[in-house]
């Protein structure tokens, strides 16, 4: 019960902190500064063929499309929020010392201030988002790559249109107004081989950035733009940041730890364990169950190459 | 001077004059540290404490505003945040700026790498992004050279990669200095560091005093894994696990809380001050003394010197602009790639490279040799709940009980198998990088869906992140000459100066190890209720740099001038000012952590330094 009264607590923290976005800086707010609506919808919609909607929200619903509209937009404000800043969230209390139990008080939310970047680190991001042309890299760090970087903004104007594009040419319909299994198909041919080229210098499609960045969207700290209300987390049954309270409360009291019954260190997962005492595996997803096939297999393939593994 | 580029063409323009940390007032100093990491923290308290004054030269950024405050410490910018060190690179050097080039064949051209040890950059060192980790060499550790030629000496059939009839192959020696000259210094670090600690571990060597602190709460994975060692027989007994120890608060302890067990450790800054990194003990007390001053964004880029002498650095600060500071002495403690490149980058007036009459600066790279075995549990093990890694078993390390003497192994023969430490770990069950493939390897792609529907359920299965269980081995690595670092011919940094190019290629010696072991590791998961067991191969089988973030060698410490570049008292044997107190001096890799023995070597050159 104390637990549930807890869980209400760092609900409604969560609930001020987000009360509280109007008076942060500029840096901190909503950006809707570089997408049309139309790109906004195809991306929207390719987002949500990766992480697509079930029982559980899609990408969508997570935010990842506006997690990658900040990305891109970084640099709109002052400082750049490409590093949240620390130590805590808000969304977990600090432990009481006397007792080892959680205390009722919340730190404030620090990830919600952008760090400033170091030069190098901003040189880097600049041309990682505005291209290396733009943020004035020297020529030679180009050359040795293979050329100018492009960055992510234009990348993202110009994978958005193609995979558009391929839609029309398929069959004269935009993407937006293709059916979910119809854009599936879709995506997956631009994944293959006579799909989507790599860019020459960074070696990935467009699809292999919006994957990455749908699932940054989807399981990044929520003050990055995405991962509404930490659903995303609670999807694949993780906590997500836990400081300052942890796992572990030390209690001066007893000298001594205390673990959170809900959220054990040192014995298995609750949900995972029989009225006897006995351990009670969930089972996986034929999904699930593919991963890990697929993974032993080829490892086992790779030793039967090169015994132990390394020659 | 104005370096032909300026970091900031953006719309601000840096002022370094914000980039310092402790007495902004001196101006004359006593030694300067190049690197503020665990030998340079180390060595900025030890010189401070004697009363000379410091300044410390660090490449990276600060993430401890106020660090240099008397009062408790204040809050850091590091936070439980995947996204800033995992895929933002909080911590680590982008390779686009500061690229290294790889190979492993020493007649091939190197290629730009990004993986080639990336160690963080900021200040306190790399160590802030690691779970902290302490154990110590051995008494054998020291003298493996010796042992092992002796050993093969006296046992009919014995041959050892890289010893012996074969010892050209690799570089093996003994340090010049024993376990018994740096016990008191493990003793003393471990006390200024806070390292818990159970004393339960049959191979370590005799210790002068307990752990300061005892070990936190362990790890569900750790626990289930210790049981399974327990039942898997190893030459004719079962194994012997015990707690890790670690640079992590268990009390209350100088000023810091006791660790939370949060979860986001290794590979992350501590938001809590409960680890116990360089920037918020070592480092923190050099800064309050008042006799040091921290200079960061500066990067070290040449030692001015006539040969046997060096009287100045040269740095270039965060608004792209050279500067020039003097000291008596300096110290390179910017970890093993950038100290050896720094040497390299330092021309004596003949052409020649600084400290480098004997030919051995940048040799002897060494990076442990890490043998990842993995395999899933039906139950989620929740990874996200500890320290990383909780247990462990030092049996494969290869030496006898009490870490005296190289153990022969009998199987089909007498062996020497000098692996390493074994940690008990897992994924962290973070999902944005899905760590647990990362901790496997990446399959090539088609074999497994990368999005839609069936991945999302593989993602909320926790197929990888909360099902995984992975044994690491730090395998002891050979040194060998063509292991090196030197400059790459063509490619350059974000200051226009030549990048580190590292050769690199496994040993026999390390290989011989993996094999032997593999086979009861995998044991040890079966044991434990794992299922599909399989070896992660080696990165350069791969193709790929060595994923180790444990580098050592390059700048080889010896008594012998003429095989080594520092002797005993890290001092460059022909250079009369220049020292060296990071990984780099290590003459032998050894099978266990590093930084506890980087802390305990460092403190010893810089005690002898100012006394």
């Amino acid at each position: 019960m104390e637990e549930l009264e807890l869980t209400r607590r760092a609900f409604l923290t969560t609930v001020a902190a987000s009360a509280a976005v109007a008076a942060l800086p500029p840096g901190c707010q909503p950006r809707r500064t570089f997408f049309t609506a139309p790109e906004l919808a195809t991306l929207t919609a390719i987002c949500d063929r990766i992480i697509p909607p079930d029982a559980d929200p899609g990408a969508a619903a997570l935010g990842a499309p506006i997690y990658i509209e900040r990305l891109l937009t970084t640099f709109d404000v002052d400082p750049p929020t490409v590093f949240a800043g620390g130590p805590y969230s808000g969304r977990n209390p600090y432990p009481d010392p006397r007792t080892g139990e959680p205390s009722r008080v919340f730190p404030r939310n620090s990830f919600l201030i952008g760090i400033e970047p170091s030069p190098v680190q901003e040189l880097f991001w600049r041309a990682e988002i505005l291209g290396s042309v733009a943020a004035g890299l020297p020529p030679q760090l180009d050359a040795q790559r293979g050329g100018p970087r492009r960055g992510l903004r234009d990348l993202y104007r110009e994978g958005i249109a193609a995979v558009d594009n391929a839609a029309l040419a398929a069959g004269g319909q935009h993407f937006v107004e293709l059916t979910p299994s119809e854009q599936d198909d879709l995506l997956l041919q631009l994944d293959g081989p006579s799909g989507l080229p790599p860019d020459p210098v960074r070696g990935q499609t467009f699809l292999d950035l919006v994957i990455a960045h749908t699932l940054e969207g989807c399981f990044a700290a929520p003050e990055y733009g995405g991962n509404r209300d930490g659903r995303g987390w609670q999807m694949v049954g993780i906590e997500g940041d836990s400081q300052p309270l942890g796992y572990s409360l030390f209690s001066l009291r007893d000298d001594a730890y205390h673990e959170r019954p809900t959220h054990p260190m040192s014995t298995p997962n609750p949900d995972e364990v029989a009225a006897d005492g006995s351990l009670a595996p969930r089972p996986l997803t034929p999904d699930g169950d593919l991963v890990q096939e697929q993974i032993s297999r080829f490892a086992g393939f790779l030793e039967m190459l090169v015994p132990g593994g390394c020659a | 001077m104005r370096l032909a580029y300026s970091y900031r063409q953006g719309p601000r323009r840096h002022n370094p004059d914000g980039d310092v940390l402790g007495n902004r007032a001196l101006t004359r100093f006593d030694f300067c540290v190049i690197g503020s990491g665990a030998g340079g923290g180390t060595a900025a308290f030890a010189l401070t404490e004697a009363g000379k004054t410091v300044l410390v030269l660090e490449s990276g950024h600060n993430p401890f505003p106020g660090l240099d405050r008397p009062g408790p410490l204040r809050n850091t910018l590091h936070g439980n945040d995947e996204l800033k060190y995992g895929l933002r690179n909080y911590l680590q050097p982008q390779g686009l700026l500061e690229p290294r080039t790889f190979r492993t064949d020493p007649n091939a051209t190197a290629t730009v790498n990004d993986d080639v040890n990336v160690l963080p950059k900021a200040v306190g060192g790399a160590w802030q992004h690691a779970d902290c980790k302490t154990p110590r060499l051995c008494v054998a550790d020291f003298e493996i050279k010796s042992q092992v030629e002796n050993r093969i000496g006296h046992t009919p059939g014995l041959a050892v990669p890289g010893f012996g009839s074969d010892s050209g192959s690799a570089n093996f020696a003994d340090w010049p200095i024993g376990y018994a000259d740096l016990e008191p210094f493990y003793a003393e670090v471990e006390r200024l560091y806070g390292v818990q600690g159970a004393d339960d571990n049959p191979f370590q060597s005799s210790r002068s005093g307990p752990h300061p602190m005892p070990p936190g709460v362990p790890m569900y994975l750790g626990l289930l894994l210790a049981d399974a060692a327990q039942r898997t027989s190893f030459q004719g007994g079962p194994l012997h696990p015990h707690a890790f120890p670690a640079a992590i608060n268990s009390r209350f302890y100088d000023g810091r809380p006791p660790c939370v067990d949060c979860g986001f450790c290794g590979g992350f800054g501590c938001p809590s001050h409960a680890k116990g990194s360089p920037a918020v003990t070592t480092l923190r007390s050099a800064l309050l003394s008042g006799r040091c001053q921290l200079r960061f964004n500066a990067t070290a880029i040449a030692l001015v010197n006539d040969g046997g002498h060096v009287s100045a650095v040269r740095y270039v600060d965060g608004a792209g602009d050279t500067v020039l500071a003097t000291a008596d002495a300096f110290l390179l403690a910017a970890s093993p790639i950038e100290s050896a490149r720094l040497c390299f980058l330092s021309p004596t007036p003949s052409g020649g490279v600084l400290g480098n009459a004997s030919g051995q600066v940048g040799r002897n790279l060494m990076f442990h040799h890490q043998t990842r075995v993995s395999g899933f549990a039906p139950q989620r093990i929740h990874g996200q709940r500890g320290r990383a890694v909780s247990h462990g078993i030092s049996d494969f390390r290869g030496l006898e009980p009490g870490g005296e003497a190289v153990r022969v192994i009998q199987s089909g023969g007498p062996h020497v198998y000098l692996g390493g430490i074994i940690e008990f770990g897992a994924s962290q069950g973070l999902v944005i990088q899905e760590d647990g493939r990362v901790m496997a390897f990446d399959l090539p792609k088609g074999l497994v869906p990368r999005f839609g529907a069936g991945f999302k359920n593989a993602m909320r299965d926790g197929a990888l992140t909360q099902h995984l269980l992975a044994l690491i081995m730090q395998g002891e690595d050979a040194p060998q000459l063509r292991n090196r670092v030197d400059l790459d011919p063509t490619v350059k940094d974000v200051n226009g100066l030549p990048v580190a190019r590292v050769t690199y290629k496994p040993h026999p010696f390390e290989i011989a190890s993996r094999r032997f072991y593999v086979p009861v590791m995998k044991q040890i998961l079966t044991n434990a209720g794992a299922q599909r067991v399989f070896t992660a191969p080696c990165e350069t089988v791969l193709g790929q740099a060595p994923t180790s973030r444990h580098v050592l060698g390059t700048l080889r410490m010896g008594s012998d001038a003429r095989t080594s570049v520092v002797g005993a008292d890290g001092r460059f044997h022909d250079v009369d000012n220049l020292y060296a107190c990071d990984g780099s001096v290590f003459t032998t890799s050894s099978g266990w952590n590093p930084t506890l023995t980087i802390f305990a070597v460092a403190l010893r050159i810089a005690r002898t330094l100012a006394h």
